[in-house]
């Protein structure tokens, strides 16, 4: 038999310290430092009006449009892909459900606001998880890159736009419609919402441990958890504390939040997002590993359209209009975000919670810029700087650790 | 020859430090002008990082200890890179680093192009390429590109692009890895060339015949410490081995104790068509089958067909136009990898940082990728679960790492592959195909996966492994099916199986001819 006796291997460990957590998340938590210093220089700048309650409220409800595609965005990133078409792509919804709203409703069914709205909401979904599953099948299927089929859709859907409004502005400002982007939530509300959050995060972080200890790994040290879960907990009722003191939660930024979490979820928990990082990590192995890889991406682009529609409906509901303009631009300003909040160009990594921390510096940014009353023409070039100098500090980052 | 005390680079008691490792110990090494010095030692004994102070990547003062290169101290700052580079020491990785798109002279002048008034003076620039390539005799064409080469030349392509800066110590890190029998004996013989020509050649290879063949000195290092340095011509190969490992190491191959069974899976006159098209089959006719717990080995040359079968088989290279397959006596079909893991057959691949593993992503995930389906719904993953079952097999297998968390990228070759093997075996194969799993990594992470081949062979598994090491297939093979030009020209019993026999049918399409009428000369 074998002379040969292998030397003794350190078994490896199960441990998910908190300073290797830390390090895991030093680009997201580099990026909160960035976003409270341009926070702290606006808020300077304006004499405190960028951080009163209205601004704060303004400022979350303006960013949503551009949340929600770039939450979407991340997925289709990690993947190795790209989007140009969404933000045209929610324009196009976007006019949709003004036409449906101005034009066809009234005539089609009278009277019935609630039920036509509702209507509005279906069809606007409809259209963009319809556009997702053409653009994706050509994507996925028929094997054309990704960027070609959604700079082509951009173009087509620009045209859309015009064909749909003849030029024309086209109200969406119907009572119910307006509320989508427009209510806010009871502060009572508000409150019981956060201490559900607050509750569930307890929660989870107890069953958490259960389940660890069961299974017998390493726990981290409670008072690590225990910060931890503080720390959100403390940040989800700071912002209840502040919204409340205008008005109230944001529907549209409760809707962002539960979008946002679910899908947080279905990338790090389900099988498909496993696969989606996979992919964008090394498509060879995935494919061997027996990942079906046309599938996944299929499916990534059917999501991205169901986002479209829900920031399409949201615009117009926030706009209050359908307008040839609609959407412009939105694509850049989701890439953007995503980029900002640490998803990489290249594929295989990126996290949604990034890309609403970037989402939330692009509007920071253009909010500030607007209160300082800064020539719009100087307000690209700033944006433009934030970002490359961002990107670099990042790269800095990542080669000093 | 050269003088005993013409020492050209005299390292001194160098020391590397990196968080929580120390990756070299208080190192002294002197290399004499002109000769060829072998390098080995385990991965993770610290070759590669002290390559890597010489070749700049870290500079003066990231470790204690001195460097004296030619007569004086090796101090490279902050363009250290560059600067050994104009010091006169040039290294070629084994991944290669060439732009697969440009030719050969466009490569070999890649950031250093003559230029004439603004613009590359192309006559100069291949005319200087042939120069190159003339002084060492390469029958390389200056105008070919790049990716219409094989992997030997483009090989020779690297080293003459090294040589081109004048370099006066040649570092190679393991060239051979990816190169065919022929390709090695002309690398061989290159360097007996540059030898010739005063190269200085620091030579590093887990192949240590090659050392035997051209090293005139040989070093051994070990856990970040050199072990041994002295002559070749002092040492034996088991020498070397012991003082690598760190113990006696008698045999190179386990032994296993096993009774193969009924055949499991069988293939018959398999013929496949390229995946990207064309009229050329890749697979013309191939036939065989595995037996419950058998080791079948498959050897055949570079190009012969082996990867593009087992893929084929896997249901992820070509289109099958003929022939059939049958596990456990029912004809099957596979159109994915995923199909072929219903069916329990695995496949280890060819290249496990190509093919094998997500490199930016944990070892956690990295194992349970292909077996997710087994702790998950549609809607969720059992993360406990998933860790738990990883566990066991990062622990069966001694994957050396901080934790599961640990990037695969961190990881030594061998345990690179440990993790891939983990992958496969989690998913309990029937039938498990290893595609050169032993391919450049260290004798003892090798010895680790032949015994666990055993151990799978006596669990009952049906193992087939290409190998491109005919002592490894001679070694660890019950049975030995030898392929070439697409075919598979014979399945041999390992008692009549020999090197000899194995190229004369790898090298020659001998068609259902009777055993003793191969032509035994090569």
């Amino acid at each position: 038999m074998a002379s040969v006796t292998s030397t003794p291997v350190p078994t490896p460990l199960v441990t998910s310290s908190f300073a290797k957590q830390i390090r895991a998340n030093l680009q997201t938590y580099g990026l909160i430092a960035a976003l409270i210093l341009i926070s702290l220089f606006f808020a300077y700048m304006t004499h405190g009006v960028f951080l009163n309650a209205r601004n704060i409220s303004n400022l979350f409800r303006q960013m949503t449009v551009t949340a929600f595609l770039s939450v979407g965005m991340v997925l289709v990133i990690v993947t190795g892909n790209i989007d140009l078409s969404v933000g045209k792509l929610a324009g196009f919804v976007s006019v949709v459900a003004a036409v449906f709203q101005a034009q066809i409703w009234p005539q089609l069914l009278p009277n019935q606001e609630l039920l036509t709205t509702v209507l509005t909401v279906i069809i606007s979904l409809g259209v963009g998880v319809l556009v997702g599953v053409i653009q994706g099948y050509i994507i996925a299927y028929l094997r054309v890159p990704a960027f070609i089929v959604t700079l082509g859709g951009l173009w087509v859907f620009t045209s859309l736009i015009l064909i749909v409004t003849q030029g024309k502005t086209i109200p969406a400002n119907q009572p119910i419609m307006s509320q989508i982007a427009q209510a806010y939530l009871p502060n009572d509300l508000g409150w019981l919402l956060a201490a559900l959050v607050v509750v569930f995060l307890v929660v989870n972080m107890v069953l958490n441990r259960q389940r660890k200890t069961r299974y017998g790994f390493a726990l981290a040290p409670i008072y690590l958890d225990v910060a931890r879960t503080a720390f959100f907990a403390a940040i989800v009722l700071a912002y209840v504390y502040i919204v409340n003191q205008y008005n109230g939660v944001q529907l549209p930024v409760l809707l962002l939040a539960v979008v946002a979490m679910v899908m947080t979820y279905v990338s790090n928990n389900t099988r498909f997002g496993r696969y989606a990082y996979a992919i964008g990590g090394n498509r060879e192995a995935a494919r061997l590993s027996g990942v079906n890889i046309k599938r996944n991406i299929f499916t990534i682009f059917v999501i991205m359209g169901g986002l479209c529609g829900v920031a399409g409906v949201v615009l117009a509901s926030y706009v209050g209009y359908g307008t040839t303009a609609a959407g412009q631009g939105y694509e850049l300003d989701a890439i953007a975000a995503c980029i900002l909040g640490g998803t990489s160009t290249l594929g295989g990594e990126g996290t949604i919670i990034g890309a609403m921390v970037g989402a939330l510096i692009m509007g920071s940014l253009t909010n500030g810029l607007q209160l300082l009353n800064s020539p719009t023409e100087w307000q690209y070039l700033i944006k433009g700087a934030v970002l490359i100098l961002a990107v670099y500090a990042d790269v800095r980052l990542r080669r000093n650790r | 020859m050269n003088d005993e005390r013409d020492i050209i680079l005299d390292i001194q008691h160098v020391t590397k430090q990196f968080p929580g490792v120390r990756a070299l110990n208080d190192i002294s090494l002197q290399v004499r002008r002109g000769e060829i010095h072998g390098l080995c030692g385990e991965n993770g004994a610290g070759k590669s990082t002290l390559m890597k102070i010489l070749a700049g990547v870290y500079p003066h003062g990231t470790y204690d200890g001195t460097i004296m290169f030619d007569g004086h101290e090796l101090a490279l700052g902050d363009r250290s890179i560059r600067q050994a580079i104009e010091e006169g020491i040039a290294i070629v990785y084994q991944e290669l680093t060439l732009v697969p798109t440009m030719t050969v002279g466009e490569n070999i002048f890649l950031g250093k192009e003559p230029v004439e008034r603004g613009a590359i003076n192309w006559d100069k620039l291949y005319s200087e390429t042939q120069k190159v390539l003339g002084l060492y005799h390469l029958d390389i064409e200056p105008h070919a590109v790049i990716k219409n080469l094989g992997v030997g030349k483009m090989q020779m392509t690297e080293i003459a692009k090294a040589l081109s800066e004048s370099a006066k110590v040649l570092i190679l890190d393991e060239p051979t890895s990816a190169l065919s029998e022929a390709e090695i004996d002309k690398l061989m013989e290159m360097l007996e060339t540059l030898r010739d020509h005063g190269v200085t050649c620091i030579y590093i290879t887990h192949k240590l015949d090659e050392f035997f063949r051209v090293a005139d000195t040989i070093t051994v290092m070990r856990d970040g410490s050199v072990v041994t340095s002295q002559p070749t011509a002092n040492l034996t190969r088991e020498q070397l081995v012991s003082y690598m490992v760190g113990r006696e190491m008698t045999e190179r191959f386990p032994k296993g104790n096993r009774q193969p069974g009924e055949v499991i899976f069988e293939v018959e006159n398999l013929h496949a068509m390229p995946p990207e098209g064309g009229d050329r089959e890749v697979l013309r006719g191939v036939s065989f089958n595995v037996r419950r717990g058998e080791i079948l080995g498959i050897a055949g040359l570079m190009g012969s067909g082996r990867t593009e079968l087992v893929m084929t088989i896997f249901g992820e290279y070509g289109h099958i136009t003929d022939g059939t397959m049958q596990l456990e006596g029912r004809s099957i079909t596979i159109a994915s990898a995923h199909q072929a893991m219903t069916y329990g057959i695995s496949l280890v691949p060819e290249d496990r940082k190509v093919h094998g593993l997500v490199l930016i992503q944990s070892i956690l995930k990295n194992i349970s990728l292909a077996n997710l389906e087994q702790f998950s719904t549609l809607f969720s993953i059992n993360n406990d679960a998933e860790m738990n079952e990883s566990m066991k097999f990062a622990r069966s297998l001694s994957i050396k790492a901080p934790s599961l968390q640990a990037k695969v990228d961190s990881l030594s070759g061998g345990n690179q592959q440990k993790v891939v093997i983990s992958k496969w075996l989690m998913s309990r194969p029937k039938v498990l195909i290893m595609d050169d799993p032993t391919r450049g990594i260290d004798v003892g992470a090798k010895y680790e996966i032949y015994k666990l081949m055993n151990d799978l062979a006596e669990q009952g598994m049906s193992v087939i492994m290409i190998s491109s090491e005919l002592e490894e297939v001679l070694g660890m093979s019950d049975r030995v099916m030898i392929m070439c030009e697409g075919r598979s020209t014979m399945t041999l019993d390992i008692a009549e199986a020999s090197q000899e026999k194995i190229m004369a049918l790898a090298t020659k399409t001998v068609v259902a001819a009777p055993l003793v009428s191969i032509p035994l000369s090569l």
